[in-house]
């Protein structure tokens, strides 16, 4: 059966590539190395060209690898003893430009010290938007194990928030 | 022990500045050219990869067929070998037998002048 869909690589860059760098960068709290992520993920994407069959499919392809690729990217950080912490103070940094609030900031920072099940399923919630089921589907991972991440991945981080943020607290 | 409202709403408006301060980071300006910069290169180092697994297929298969054609040839030879070798060695039989035929005439000759 012919394919209906002929996908072209430079628009699927245009309309991913912001995606794959955030969910690297959310992940790893590492800019150079999120784009060092994004960049092997298209280079893998060029390789799978012909088996992906939709627009859909390739969106789903793409947060999948980008998820595998920066757990790998984790895994040799943890072997080399990289303190995960110390790098987002040297690297977390974007140029002024691309700069969120301070509360944004702070809050992306307390992402990165998430166990990485935890940051890994807030990352494709709240920057994706997925849904508990299709965040199981990406991840490959039953879907209580990710309600369970969710959950308290949600709790830890407000914690830490409110611990960490004074101008968060809205009551007195 | 449900949980009181009031946590509850806690819970949403911090999920609502979640979603709000995680929206997509715009990539950098240069990544798309770094991608397909990347990519180019990696398309000429597998075209380059694919010609010198060629070259060296046929290389192995002249080789081969060279190395396959010598042994033959040998074989052949040595078969030729072992046939004139053959052929001498009757020859040399027929000569000797020949002569040992002569021989014995001569001496059946000789007792015979010898008897009379």
């Amino acid at each position: 059966m012919a394919r209906t869909w002929q996908p072209d690589f430079e628009r699927l860059v245009d309309e991913h590539q912001s995606m794959v760098f955030s969910l690297a960068w959310r992940m790893t709290g590492d800019r150079g190395l999120a784009e060092e992520i994004a960049q092997d993920v298209f280079l893998e994407l060029d390789m799978h060209l012909d088996h992906l069959e939709s627009p859909a499919h390739t969106l789903f392809w793409l947060r999948r690898v980008a998820m595998s690729r920066s757990a790998d990217a984790l895994r040799r950080r943890r072997v080399r003893g990289v303190d995960l912490w110390v790098e987002i103070d040297d690297h977390h940094g974007a140029p002024p430009e691309e700069t969120t609030s301070p509360l944004g900031t702070r809050l992306e920072q307390l992402l990165t010290t998430l166990p990485e099940p935890q940051r890994a399923a807030l990352t494709l919630r709240y920057q994706e938007d997925l849904t508990p089921e299709e965040i199981a589907t990406v991840l490959d991972s039953p879907l209580a194990t990710v309600k369970s991440h969710l959950q308290r991945g949600l709790k830890l981080l407000r914690a830490k928030a409110q611990s960490h943020l004074k101008e968060y607290i809205r009551r007195a | 022990m449900p949980e009181p409202p009031e946590s509850i709403h806690q819970i949403t408006e911090f999920e609502r500045e979640l979603r709000q301060n995680l929206a997509r980071r715009p990539a950098p300006p240069s990544l798309k050219r770094r991608i397909l910069e990347a990519r180019t290169r990696h398309r000429t180092a597998r075209f380059r990869n694919r010609i010198v697994l060629w070259q060296r297929l046929a290389a192995s298969l002249v080789l081969a067929a060279s190395l396959g054609g010598g042994y033959a040839w040998h074989h052949v030879q040595q078969q030729r070998k072992g046939e004139e070798a053959r052929r001498q060695v009757f020859t040399a039989l027929r000569i000797t037998n020949r002569a040992l035929n002569e021989m014995n005439a001569r001496l059946a000759a000789h007792d015979r002048a010898a008897n009379e």
